[in-house]
């Protein structure tokens, strides 16, 4: 299979290419995400001497976990991360199922209806995380 | 994208795609099954009983894990090759990596999530 060979600045920003950078983007965000609350999971259970299920509760609900440090820092961060990766998450996730609903709604008004819906379910449902995780 | 599509489910499902069109489907359904996943998380992040319940039946959780975890593994496939287009030429080693990674940590969350339910 032969390389693509076309520059970047030949490719032009339409949407297409946008939503294509958005979503390679913001996955890249989650996996990033995902890579310091594990490595921060790791630096804590060494000083804990937490076992892997706990490593894997505070890279990925640290929100819930008790602070094992006991430092509001931690707590603030803990928060700021699950907040980044909601939205991001939200973000590739509309795009996402967006292509999908494209394939299997046909008519042009359906399209719109389904891309209303969809986006409107990403904000409420972010609003929704945000509360939730602010004031647990 | 043309609005007019003449092809019956059962010439799609017969589709001999191969490797790279079992991973195009699977990567819709992990997809839609981690988008479920993200509302039921919501849901149950408000307090509906039910999300939970759901959430613990092991049937769930291996439908999840195995969907989910094939959409993480494609996609991270997929945006390496993206991001390092000369790579493309690996493209055939790059999916056998994948579908060995993908059968190992899918064999060992199935495993886990079944041991759990029967295994006490």
């Amino acid at each position: 299979m032969a390389t693509r060979t076309l520059p970047v600045s030949k490719r032009g920003l339409n949407f297409e290419m946008f939503m294509w950078a958005f979503t390679r983007f913001t996955v890249i965000a989650m996996y990033g995400l995902i890579l310091v609350g594990i490595l921060g999971a790791l630096s804590i259970s060494a000083r804990t001497g937490a076992n892997f299920g706990d490593i894997l509760y505070w890279a990925f609900f640290p929100h819930l976990a008790a602070n094992p440090l006991e430092q509001v820092w931690m707590t603030i961060l803990a928060k700021l991360m699950v907040t980044a990766f909601i939205l991001v998450v939200c973000g590739h996730g509309v795009h996402g199922v967006l292509e999908i609903l494209d394939d299997y709604f046909t008519s042009a008004g359906a399209r719109r209806w389904s891309r209303n819906f969809i986006i409107a379910y990403a904000i409420v449902a972010s609003l929704i995380a945000m509360y939730v995780i602010w004031t647990s | 994208m043309s609005l007019r599509r003449n092809i019956s489910l059962s010439s799609g499902l017969s589709y001999r795609g191969g490797s790279p069109y079992l991973a195009y489907i699977m990567h819709r359904i992990g997809g839609s099954a981690l988008f479920i996943f993200f509302t039921l998380y919501i849901l149950s992040l408000l307090g509906m009983s039910f999300a939970n319940a759901i959430f613990g039946n092991w049937f769930v959780q291996i439908l999840l894990l195995v969907f989910g975890l094939f959409h993480v593994i494609n996609g991270l496939r997929i945006t390496i090759l993206d991001l390092v287009p000369r790579w493309i030429e690996h493209f055939q080693l790059a999916f056998n990596i994948q579908w060995i990674v993908y059968a190992l940590l899918a064999g060992y969350a199935v495993f886990v999530v079944l041991r759990s339910a029967f295994g006490g």
